[in-house]
Formats: structure tokens, sequence, C-alpha cells
């Protein structure tokens, strides 16, 4: 637990640097559909319900979908 | 406003009309169409080796955009699941028989071979329903409900969720809660904890081994997470999450091997005169009524060229002793203007389970134990390429193949007498084949 | 008019739509023979070529000169009809080239429309000045075609030149135009924005068909007459929705001069605009 809070941390001090990010008028590569988060929605859907039947960890990347009897 | 810009507009239109010699500006009437429903579809096949688990899955995902970053999302699928999954007991020199999980009946396994029930055939509904919306200038909130149903479980679960925009959108700060909760209703009620298997009985008797008809479980998610953007082509994304689940968690229909102590051989029985029943001792698997995990997980998203490299990373960590590590990329390869191959790998791995056993020792029992590959020290590789096309319409299709193989170990410790070497764990490889259509109406 | 021209009716009557198209292309034609900078023979080739003369001009391009006059002084300078000359230190072909410094300052002492004496119905250049009416032209034609569509015949009807339209009224049973802007990323993989058009006009400034590229960074054609140079942090496109095509002409070309202010100065125009950025 002590890693993951270091680990945790550290990220949450690299997000302090106010001079990443670009201007307004510079998004057009961040806007496109395959480079939002959720581009391939239904896949990581199947793909969460998969694993999280066949092994022995689940989720992390964010809510939606639900339970199964299958764990 | 009190000293805001008039702006020239009135005197441009003014000019305009001595242009053009009218005598009023006529008016503008023009407003957005974009489509209003995205609608993402697909068919998927799942599919183990050696005749065991196969899945056929079909799933709509519709979101609807009211403007002003408004949107609903609506989540429909169905599932229906056949074949053989491991019981959990061990491969044995000679053929073996175990009573299925309504105690009402039996089934063998050849000798040599890991045990399968084969006494699964399922289907499942589940349906999401979520909301987002803006509130106040850079926040957003969303909230969503699930539910799902198959036949022995049940599913319901409500989540609610913040955002808020920092550094002109370059950072995004997201908390989320969700809470389920579900029911379980096995085939032939709950079996007590580590109870050993009994001989069939028939409809009028109860098994003796079970205890309650059903039990539930409680799930609750919290989710902290940052997106920042790192420059025009790369984004990160960071989250740091906790569940904590309680109540009824075992795997009902799971069981263990009893073998002899020294020698770490199957301890055989004889099914009462005229019963058919279980020619070896074997007990139903007991986990603890508590789990808690914590999961930090970050994707990098980077574009070069037209080309986008995903990188995922997940540590988890739970209670239970299960400690995991995935790696994931995706390489998103434009071909022409209208296509896409993406390449996919996925690595996984996992330590056991405090209380995996690979089977028991005849004796002293402990508190928990299941012999569920899935508990166990185990790692997966995924394969796989993805295809799209988008048509003159917009909408694409794409198709998917992907192969996934899952080796897994019984710990040492876990094992007894002659077993170190003689292990056989149910690894098994399965094909993922899906076909999709995303579209907007 | 630098792009395909289309007429767009919902006259079923084959004769009616047909005296619609006439009349539409002929405007266009008159105007495009009277106003091209390609040609030699009409009264801009007369104005270029007065070597520092006066010249008459009739109505109809004193009109258009005390239009460009209104929008150089209500853009401070910005709109300038005369900087066309800057034209020759840039080639805008999608090519590479820049020209060096010097280049552009050999140029800038004809540029300027303070520098033209405009004293209705006489205009005075200085010699080697060159005016043009590429920023308003086109506009200014579909204007004029919709509104001879519009006596012509009653129904609904959508002049199209090159990306800069209007219509005379909504389709049948009030229904809107459905008309889409052409997206800057190349490919079906960014398809239109659509938009529902029932009044009024759309136009569109933007460098789709025309750029240059400089260390890398697409640059718009439009240049700032006051030093020669690309407007910087310019719009991709912008596209704006007005009563008439001339000023929603106007203000997608105000907009692209100012820069990364682009959005700012539409907001506050309190018009529907879209602006596509690179």
């Amino acid at each position: 637990m002590r890693k993951l809070f270091l680990l945790a941390t550290a990220c949450g001090a690299l997000q302090g640097c106010a001079n990443l990010g670009v201007q307004p008028w510079e998004r057009e590569v961040l806007a496109r559909d395959d480079m939002q988060l959720d581009v391939n929605a239904l896949d990581t859907a199947f793909d969460d319900h998969i694993y999280f039947s066949k092994e022995g960890t689940s989720g992390g990347r964010g809510f939606g979908g639900g339970g199964c009897g299958c764990n | 406003m009190a000293n805001k810009d008039p702006g020239i507009g009135a005197a441009v239109a003014a000019a305009t009309c001595s242009l053009l010699g009218t005598a009023t500006p006529g008016v503008s009437v023009a407003a957005d169409a974009e489509p209003k429903w995205d609608i993402e579809s697909a068919f998927l096949y799942y599919g183990e080796s050696d005749g065991r688990v196969k899945d056929l899955s079909l799933s709509a995902l519709a979101t609807r955009d009211f403007g002003d970053e408004r949107k609903l999302g609506l989540d429909l699928s169905v599932d229906s699941l056949t074949g053989a999954s491991p019981s959990g007991a061990i491969a044995n020199s000679s053929a073996q028989t175990f009573t299925s999980p309504s105690g009402r009946d039996t089934y063998s396994t050849p000798a040599g071979e890991i045990p399968l029930d084969n006494t699964f055939l399922d289907t499942r509904f589940a349906l999401n329903g979520s909301w987002s919306q803006p509130f106040a200038r850079l926040y957003t909130v969303n909230a969503g409900l699930g539910f799902s149903s198959e036949y022995d479980y049940q599913h319901i679960g409500a989540n609610f969720g913040l955002t808020r925009d920092f550094n002109q959108r370059n950072t995004t700060l997201s908390a989320a809660l969700a809470y389920a909760q579900d029911t379980i209703k096995p085939v032939g009620g709950l079996p007590l904890p580590l109870a050993q298997m009994t001989d069939a009985v028939d409809d009028e008797q109860s098994p003796g081994n079970r205890g309650d008809n059903s039990d539930s479980k409680n799930v609750l998610d919290v989710l902290l997470g940052v997106t920042q953007v790192i420059g025009r082509h790369t984004l990160l994304r960071v989250n740091l999450s906790y569940s904590d689940s309680s109540g009824y968690l075992t795997d009902p229909y799971k069981i263990l091997s009893v073998v002899d102590p020294v020698t770490g051989d199957l301890i055989g029985r004889t099914p009462a005169p005229g019963a058919s029943g279980p020619t070896g001792v074997y007990r139903f698997e007991s986990r603890p009524d508590s789990r808690r995990k914590e999961a930090l997980y970050a994707e990098l998203r980077h574009d070069f060229s037209g080309k986008v490299l995903q990188l995922g990373y997940r540590y988890s960590t739970d209670d239970w002793d299960v400690d995991s590590h995935t790696l994931e990329s995706r390489l998103r390869l434009p071909i022409g203007g209208s296509s896409y191959f993406e390449p996919h790998v996925r690595y996984y791995q996992q330590t056991a389970a405090s209380f995996y056993r690979y089977s028991l020792a005849n004796g002293a029992l402990p508190e928990f134990a299941s012999a569920d590959a899935r508990l166990s020290e185990m790692s997966a590789v995924t394969m796989g390429l993805k295809y799209g096309h988008v048509n003159a319409g917009g909408n694409e299709w794409n198709t998917r193949l992907e192969f996934y193989r899952q080796t897994a170990k019984a710990p040492n410790e876990v094992l007894i007498g002659n077993q170190p070497g003689n292990t056989q764990m149910p690894d098994f490889d399965a094909v993922i084949l899906q076909f999709g259509y995303h579209f907007k109406l | 008019m630098g792009g395909p021209c289309e007429v767009l009716t919902e006259i079923v009557d084959e004769a009616a739509a047909r005296k619609v198209v006439d009349v539409v292309a002929a405007c266009a034609w008159r105007i495009e023979g009277k106003f091209s900078r390609y040609r030699t023979d009409n009264i801009v080739a007369r104005i270029n070529a007065s070597a520092g003369a006066p010249v008459e001009v009739d109505e109809e391009t004193a009109n258009l000169f005390d239009f460009a006059a209104l929008m150089h002084r209500l853009s401070d300078g910005l709109f300038d009809i005369s900087s066309g000359v800057l034209r020759r230190a840039w080639t805008f072909d999608g090519g590479d080239r820049t020209p060096a410094p010097a280049e552009i300052d050999a140029l800038l002492p004809l540029v300027g429309w303070s520098k033209v004496r405009w004293e209705r119905p006489v205009i005075t250049l200085c010699p080697g000045m060159q005016i043009d009416f590429g920023g308003i032209g086109k506009e200014y034609a579909v204007d004029q075609a919709t509104q001879l569509a519009a006596q012509v015949s009653g129904a609904a009807v959508l002049v199209n030149f090159g990306g800069d339209l209007a219509v005379t009224c909504a389709r049948d049973g009030g229904q809107p135009w459905r008309v889409g802007i052409e997206s800057i990323d190349a490919g079906p993989r960014r398809p239109a924005r659509l938009v529902d058009l029932a009044a009024g006009a759309l136009a569109t400034s933007g460098d789709t068909y025309r750029f240059v590229k400089v260390g890398g960074e697409r640059m718009p054609h439009i240049l700032d007459p006051r030093d020669g140079r690309p407007i910087r942090g310019a719009p991709r496109s912008v596209t704006v929705a007005a009563s008439t095509c001339t000023h929603a002409g106007m203000l997608a070309t105000l907009a692209m001069l100012r820069g990364e202010h682009a959005e700012e100065f539409l907001a506050n125009e309190d018009v529907r605009h879209w602006v596509q950025r690179a």
C-alpha cells in the first residue's frame, strides 16, 4: 500500500507542472476520435468482462459494466 | 456587462444593406445539425480450447448528445455461455465421478484429465444507463445505473462522479464512487463452507450440505483520476482506485480435492449402496467474506504522424494477497484515409491468493481454501489484430481477432506429498472474434 | 469564382428550374467578368493599369469601394483590398517557399488603402498599387444571384459558389437546408460538420485550398497588410452564418484576421460560427 501511495504521489507531482499542456488552438490532434480515452469502448467492455471472469484482478480503468456470477 | 464591446456586426449589416440595395438586413436562421445518436454495436465469439467455455455475446452502446455537453449513454448486452469450466478438483490416475452442483446428478472425468464441470448453460442480460452534464463552468457531473441478470445471479449498481478542469482544460481531475449489490442463488442452494460433496439425491430430498438458498455481496468502489495533456500529441491518464467487497464472495460451484497428507494422492470413497456419487473426497471451497483491493492504472496515448500508440499499465494489490501487473499496448495504424489496422498485446501476471490450495490435506481444515485457478499464481498473454474501415457515410465496420493463453502455477508451498513436479493446471488457450459496426443516426 | 458553383432548388418544373439556373449563372459570369483580377479588359484591369491616374467608376463598382473603405476602417486596417501586390512575394500554391523579409518590405510601400484617393466616383491609386475584390467579390455575387433567383421564382433556392452560399427561403414545409462544412482533415474519418440553414447565408474563410507551409506549419493566405506577413495563430477555417453572404464572409475574414482571438471576436459578434483550428 505504501508503494502505491508513493507512486501516486509521484504522478501527482508530475501533474503539478503547469507548463505541460497546449493552447486551445493546438488541440487538433487531441480532438481526433482515435486519441480519445474511450475510443474502443465496446472492445474494452468485452475485454474487461472476459478478464474479470478469467483472472483474479479486475477494474482500475473506470466504472460501467457490472457484475456477473463468473468470479 | 457594462463595458461589452458592441461589435461591428451592426455596422457591417448596415453596410451590406447599402451595398446590396436592400431595405432591411434580413434574417439568419442556422443551427448545428449534428447526428444525435452515436451507436456502437458488436457481436463477439469467445471460445476456449479443449471443449471448455464458449461465449456468444451481442452488445450495443448508444450515446445521445443533447448539445451543451449533456450526454445520455445506454448499454445493452446479451451473453450466452456454454461449455465446461474446471471445478477445482485435480486430475487423478483413475476416472473420477462427482455430484453435480444441483446435488441431484453426477458427472465423470476420465483418468488423467482435469475435472471439468460442464453443467453450465447460461444466458445473461445486462443494461447500463449513464448521464453526464456540465455543472458550473469547469465541472462535469455524471451518474449511472446498472443491472444484470442471469439464472443464478443478479446485479444492481449505481455510480456517481465529478470532474473538474484546470490549466485551460489541460488537466482534468475526476472522482467517482460506485456501489453495487449482487445476489447469488446457485442451483442446489449455497454449499456450507468446506462441506464435503455427498451422494446425489433425488428431488424430494435435500443434499444435506447446503445452507441458505441465496446470499448477497456488496461492492463499494472509489476512483480518483487525473487526465493530463502532455503536448499536442500526447495524453496521460492516471487512476487510483479502491474497492471493498463484502458478503458472499465464494464460488458456490468450485470444489477442492482432499488428498492424503503424506502421499498427496486423492482419498478414495465409495458412494452409499444404491446411490451414485463422488468417488473421492471433495469439499466445497470457502473464501473470506471481505476483500479490499487497491489499484494504480496509467494510460498513455501518443500520436506520431497519424499513428496512435496506446500504452497502459495497471498494478493491483489486495488483502487476499493477489497482486497483479498488467501491461497492455495498442497501435493504431491508419491505411489510406478510411481504414486502419490495430495490433494489440497484453501481458498479465498475478500472485496466488493466500488461501489458494492445489488440494486439501486430509485432516484439520483451514478457515478458507479455494482451488480456483483464477486465484493461483498465473500469467496470461493476449495478442490480437483489429481492422476497421470507414465507409462513405462516415460509419465504421470493424473486426478483431485475438488469441489468449493463460498459464497457471500452484506455488510450492501449497503442494503436498509427491505433488511437486506432478501438478496439472487447467491452462487454456482462447480465441476472441468480434464483428462491430459503429454508426450515427 | 475559384471553385465549383451550383444551384439547388426544389422546383419540380424543369423550365422554371432552368430559368433560375440561367439567371444565377448569368449573374456569376457577369460579376466574375467585371471584377476578376485575371481579366485584362474590365474595370479592375483598367484601375490597376492606371499608373496613378484617376479613374471614374460606375455605380456598382463605387458601391463596392464604399463597402471596402468602411470595412478597412471597421477592421483598423486589417481588411485591405490593396494588399494583393503582396502576392508577388508569396506563391500560395501549397509549396514551401517563403520570401525573404527584404522582398516583402520592398512591396509594402505599394500596400495600404489609406494611400488610395477614393472620392466617389473617382479612384486614384499610387503608381504600382493594385486593388482586387477577391475578399468580397464571391460573397457579393452569391447575394446578387440569390436576390435574382428570389425575383424569378418563389420556390426555395440555394446558391452555392465554391462553399459560400445563401438561400432564398426555407424548403417545403419550413424544412431547413442541410449543409455540410468541409472538415479541414482530409478523408471520411472526420466527416463534415452539419448545419441546418433555414434562412440567410453561410460563408467560409480558410486554407483548405490555398496555403503555404512555414516551418512545418500551414499558414492560411490571409496576410496582415500592415507588415505583409500571414496572420499568426489564425484558425484553419472559419464559417459564419449571417443574413447575407457578404456579411457572413466579411465576419469570417475579419475573424481570421484576428488570429488567436478569432473565437473571441465571433462570440462578441453574436453570430453562429464554426472555427476549425490546426
